[in-house]
Formats: structure tokens, C-alpha cells, sequence
């Protein structure tokens, strides 16, 4: 995702040369790559997010587009009232880009964890919220957000990530993405954990359950009519986050349902309002938290 | 420039207009307000910023930011004296319905470059907003005030290192230097600041100034900075200034008169009449 992220970026750099590409001393070679092409769109700020988030702010009030660009951990809770007061509440055309989200940067631990972001930021104004699940979706997601005029975050994962999406796919904000359509059994899922979503939908159909598969890429505005639809003709919904069930896309969906007074069962499959255990590679942590392919299965099995 | 004695005048009716202002809101920092009304009114009225009055979105127009968000009210009372704020909207501070608060606030003038009031943004913008002036190669400077206290907020250091790494000699910062805090002095707080060998070993050009001396601030204000550095302009001022029951004094940090003696001591020190306590 970091490389579709970096391409995307120098794509639209070459184009506009108010678009500048912010960093906290988090470049890797995909950034030196950026900084050899356009040396006067890039600036590291140093390991500083909270100044960087509000020089961004300065920055976007003179006219210039600036996407910042570190761990979202360090974004969204560390800078969290530079990304509220100075980019926010004046509405300023900033980016605000976290890489390593959910449980990517899986063996430093739950430092750099990012599995509350869309708890803390889904709850401040002028702020849309990406969170795209593949490649693809990030490139889309990034030219989504540059034509948009105000603040937007995009929680983007590391790399490597599996792609399900061809050449055609095209992202709007609050529009989800029906991937199966197949019964009564709806899970909605967000960001690059869609991958182990979608080896759990093949242990349960291969079992014989009916599943549709929901990927929700926008977090904010959400796409509550794909939602209410898909929930009024399941007998049961179930929601695969990469974050703290408490606060996160399956609590969205919580206030969609009791807004429209849904009785429709809704079971949230992430972190039990835990920091995550365990250390090593990415699999291996989301396995140990129960949040790989099978163990999501045999959890939404138990439910049904 | 206009007479001193005039500007005297004209100073002593801008901290009157502001204590009044404050007192019917029920809520200023009025104290904060003193101690930087001379360098707002040296920005503003003595020809410090260049700004275009019938365009607030003017391109090249040097850029202010009160980093100390709570002095607000004098800068809204600076806006209002030279006609960047019509008296309805100045006057309705804090009132039902009103349309200015106790923070500045860009989405309620045209004339505030950002919001500010949590301690410790404004460097980190300014030093934005002046990295893209130079980029786009404008000769615009960007001035930011901060308050002494305020200096105890990381996110400042982290921007004085930026300021410097990026060389940004259109970029001023003004110290509002008054001593006090909320709670106590800055020194009972955080031992000798030792401004000058802070500031100077994090590579900015250093300069110290009477804070109420209009034609010093002025001169300062005006100079241009060293090629490639920013410059912090100490402003030693006095907090309260002009209120001598509240000048120096750390309880009236937050605080409007109440008992009888102290809006006497209001009264004598701004020269109100009764029926401008009645009003």
C-alpha cells in the first residue's frame, strides 16, 4: 500500500505543484524515489508530528495541498489536537495520511499500533475518513481525497497487501463495495484485514452458509443506505474490523441500526477493547488476537 | 506615526473599551490583554503589518497569528479600532447570540489567520504559513506572538528547530515576556528561563524590547530579519499593565473586579465614569 500510495502521490505532484509530500522522518526508499522526481514537494519536518500537522495547516492557508504522511498512531493520537483545532476546525486542504493501520507494524507492538483511529477521529467535524483495503483502493482513495477541498484522513496498511480489485474499479466517498451477494449472512469489513474476511467467507460457504460480503472503505461519510439495505435482508450481520470493537466501524453501524430501529443482530469482530498481544509478523498477530482468516470463522460460526 | 501623547490617549481608552467589553461578557483575560495591547497596536495601527484593509485574502499581506489565544479580546478591540470590526460584532462578546468569544476565532472574522487557544500551535503554523510565503516567493512576513507561559508547550521547541532548519527569515516571533502564568511567576514554575540562550542556541536571531514602548516596538518590529533566520523579538512587558491593583499580580490571571475596592481601583486606573459601570 505504501508504494501505490507514493506512485499515486508523485502521479498527482506532477501536476500541481501545490501538492506537497510532509514527512516525520518516516520516508523509506519509496519517498527518496518521491524526492528525486519533485526535491521541492517534499519536506521532512523531523521527528515532530504535532508541528508538522499544524505547519501543514499554515501551509495549506498560503494555497499549497500538503499530504502528511507518517505511523498513523503517531497522527491520530499523538497529534490528535493539532488535527482538530489547526487543519479541522478551519477546514484546511490537508491529508492526513496514517501508514501501518490496525495491526500492521505487528512486531514493534501496540506503540505503534493504530486500532482506535477511527474511534478518535470519526468523532471530529470536516474530517472524511479512507480506509482502503488494497492497493488499488488506496490509489483510488488518494486521487479521491486530492479532489476533495477539505481535511480527509486515510488509514493505509504497509505492503504487500493481497489486490481484489481489477483496473476498473473506481472509489466514491460513502459508497460501499458489494463484493459477494449470497444469503442472509451480511459481514461489512474495512481496510486490509478484507483479505482474512475473505478466507473466513470461504470456510462458511464452503459449509453451505449463504454469505454477502460488504467492504467499507469510507468510514466517514458512511454509506448508511448499502448498510440498511444489506442489513434489512440478513437475519444476522457481523462486522471485521482491525481496531477496538469500541468506537470503530462496527459501533457505526451500531448507531445506524438503533437510529432506524433495526432489531437485526450485530456481532463486532475485532479487539475486545484490548491492546493487542503478541509480536511478530503481521499474520502472526492477528492470529494470536483471533482476528486471522479461520479464527474469524470459527467465531462467526459460533454465532450463527 | 501619531503624537506619543496621543497614542498614550488612545491606549488608556483601549484598555478601558476592553475591561468594559470583558466585565459585560463576565469573562476576559484581561490581564494578558494589557501586557500585549501595545504590540498588537504597534502591528496593527502603527503601519507594522501590510495588510489591505478592503481584502482580507490578499496574497502578499504580512500574516499575524496570536499564538497567546486567550488575549483575544485585545485583538478583537485592535480589529474594531481600525475598522476590520464593525461595532455590532465587536460589541457582542460573549453576548446571547453573539458572534465573537474569548478565543480568536478565523471562523468568526475574516481577519483571524486561525483559531487558536489550546497553548503551543501557533509557531508550528506560523512557521508553516511562512515556509509556503517563501515558496511561492512572496516577500511577506509572518509575525506571531507568543506568551512567555505558553513556551513551556514542546510543540514551540519543535517549531523553533523547524523555524531554523528551514531558514525562514520572514518569519518573526514576538515574546509577550510579562513573567506570569496562570497559576504563578514563570520563574516559581520553571526555574531562570534564560530566554535569550534558549532561543539563540536553537539558532534564531535574538532581540529584546520594551513591550510597552510604542516607537521602540515599533523600530524592532520593522527591522529586517538576518538573511536565513528567524528572529524572536523578547517584548518585556508588564502583565495587568495600566490596572496597578493587577499589574504583576499572578491571581488576576483569570479574574474580573468584585468587591467594591477593586472596580474603585478599575475605575480610577481607566478613568469610568459611573454611568459607563452602569451601562
Amino acid at each position: 500500500m505504501q508504494s501505490a500510495y507514493i506512485g499515486k502521490l508523485m502521479e498527482i505532484a506532477e501536476h500541481d505543484a501545490t501538492v506537497m509530500h510532509l514527512l516525520a522522518d518516516s520516508g523509506t526508499g519509496y519517498d527518496e524515489m518521491f524526492r528525486y522526481n519533485f526535491p521541492k514537494q517534499i519536506y521532512n519536518f523531523g521527528i515532530s508530528e504535532e508541528n508538522m500537522v499544524a505547519a501543514a495547516a499554515g501551509m495549506a492557508s498560503v494555497g499549497f495541498t500538503p499530504f502528511v504522511y507518517t505511523a498513523g498512531a503517531f497522527l491520530a493520537y499523538r497529534s490528535l489536537e493539532f488535527i482538530r483545532d489547526d487543519i479541522c476546525f478551519q477546514n484546511h486542504n490537508v491529508k492526513i495520511v496514517g501508514m501501518g493501520s490496525g495491526l500492521s507494524w505487528s512486531s514493534l507492538g501496540p506503540t505503534h499500533h493504530t486500532t482506535e483511529d477511527i474511534a478518535v477521529l470519526r468523532s471530529i467535524p470536516n474530517l472524511m475518513i479512507f480506509s482502503p483495503a488494497t492497493p488499488k483502493q488506496v490509489t483510488a482513495c488518494v486521487q479521491a481525497a486530492y479532489e476533495h477541498k477539505g481535511p480527509v484522513y486515510i488509514r493505509i496498511g504497509m505492503n504487500n497487501e493481497k489486490e481484489f480489485f481489477d483496473e476498473n474499479y473506481t472509489f466514491i466517498p460513502g459508497h460501499n463495495d458489494v463484493l459477494q451477494e449470497n444469503g442472509d449472512i451480511s459481514i461489512f469489513v474495512t481496510g486490509s484485514i478484507l483479505e482474512e474476511a475473505y478466507v473466513a467467507v470461504d470456510y462458511l460457504s464452503k459449509e453451505g452458509y449463504g454469505v454477502n460480503l460488504i467492504n467499507v472503505p469510507c468510514i466517514k461519510p458512511l454509506d448508511s443506505d448499502n448498510i440498511l439495505a444489506m442489513a434489512r435482508k440478513s437475519q444476522k450481520c457481523f462486522v471485521i474490523e482491525e481496531h477496538n470493537i469500541l468506537g470503530g466501524l462496527g459501533s457505526a453501524l451500531a448507531e445506524i441500526f438503533s437510529t432506524y430501529g433495526l432489531g437485526t443482530s450485530l456481532c463486532r469482530l475485532g479487539l475486545k477493547d484490548v491492546f493487542a498481544a503478541g509480536y511478530g509478523t503481521h499474520a502472526a498477530v492477528r492470529k494470536a488476537n483471533g482476528l486471522d482468516g479461520f479464527s474469524l470463522y470459527q467465531r462467526i460460526k459460533e454465532e450463527l | 506615526m501619531a503624537d506619543i501623547k496621543d497614542t498614550k490617549v488612545i491606549l488608556q481608552g483601549l484598555r478601558k473599551k476592553i475591561f468594559l467589553t470583558g466585565f459585560k461578557g463576565g469573562m476576559a483575560h484581561l490581564a494578558s490583554c494589557f501586557s500585549c495591547l501595545e504590540i498588537l497596536y504597534t502591528l496593527y495601527v502603527d503601519g507594522v503589518l501590510r495588510i489591505d484593509k478592503e481584502n482580507s485574502k490578499w496574497r502578499d499581506r504580512d500574516r499575524f497569528i496570536l499564538s497567546k489565544g486567550h488575549a483575544g479580546l485585545a485583538l478583537y478591540a485592535i480589529l474594531n479600532h481600525i475598522g476590520l470590526m464593525s461595532d455590532a460584532e465587536y460589541n457582542s462578546y460573549l453576548q446571547p447570540g453573539g458572534v465573537i468569544g474569548g478565543e480568536p476565532c478565523r471562523r468568526d472574522s475574516q481577519w483571524i489567520e486561525t483559531a487558536t487557544g489550546s497553548l503551543g500551535h501557533g509557531l508550528s503554523f506560523a512557521a508553516g504559513q511562512a515556509m509556503a510565503l517563501k515558496l511561492k516567493k512572496s516577500k511577506a512576513r509572518v509575525y506571531v506572538l507568543l506568551g512567555d507561559g505558553e513556551i513551556q508547550e514542546g510543540t514551540v521547541w519543535e517549531a523553533a528547530m523547524s523555524a531554523v532548519a528551514m531558514k525562514l527569515d520572514n518569519l518573526v516571533a514576538i515574546m509577550d515576556c510579562n513573567e506570569i502564568q496562570k497559576m504563578d511567576f514563570i520563574e516559581k514554575t520553571i526555574g531562570e528561563p534564560r530566554w535569550r540562550d534558549k532561543w539563540e542556541s536553537f539558532g534564531w536571531h535574538v532581540e529584546e524590547v520594551d513591550g510597552h514602548n510604542i516607537v521602540s516596538l515599533r523600530d524592532c518590529l520593522l527591522e529586517n530579519n538576518e538573511q536565513g533566520k528567524p528572529r524572536l523579538i523578547i517584548a518585556h512587558t508588564i502583565k495587568g499593565k495600566g490596572v496597578p491593583i493587577m499589574e504583576q499580580n499572578p491571581n488576576w490571571h483569570f479574574k474580573l473586579p468584585k468587591s467594591k475596592k477593586e472596580k474603585m481601583a478599575f475605575a480610577q486606573a481607566l478613568d469610568i465614569s459611573e454611568e459607563e459601570w452602569e451601562a
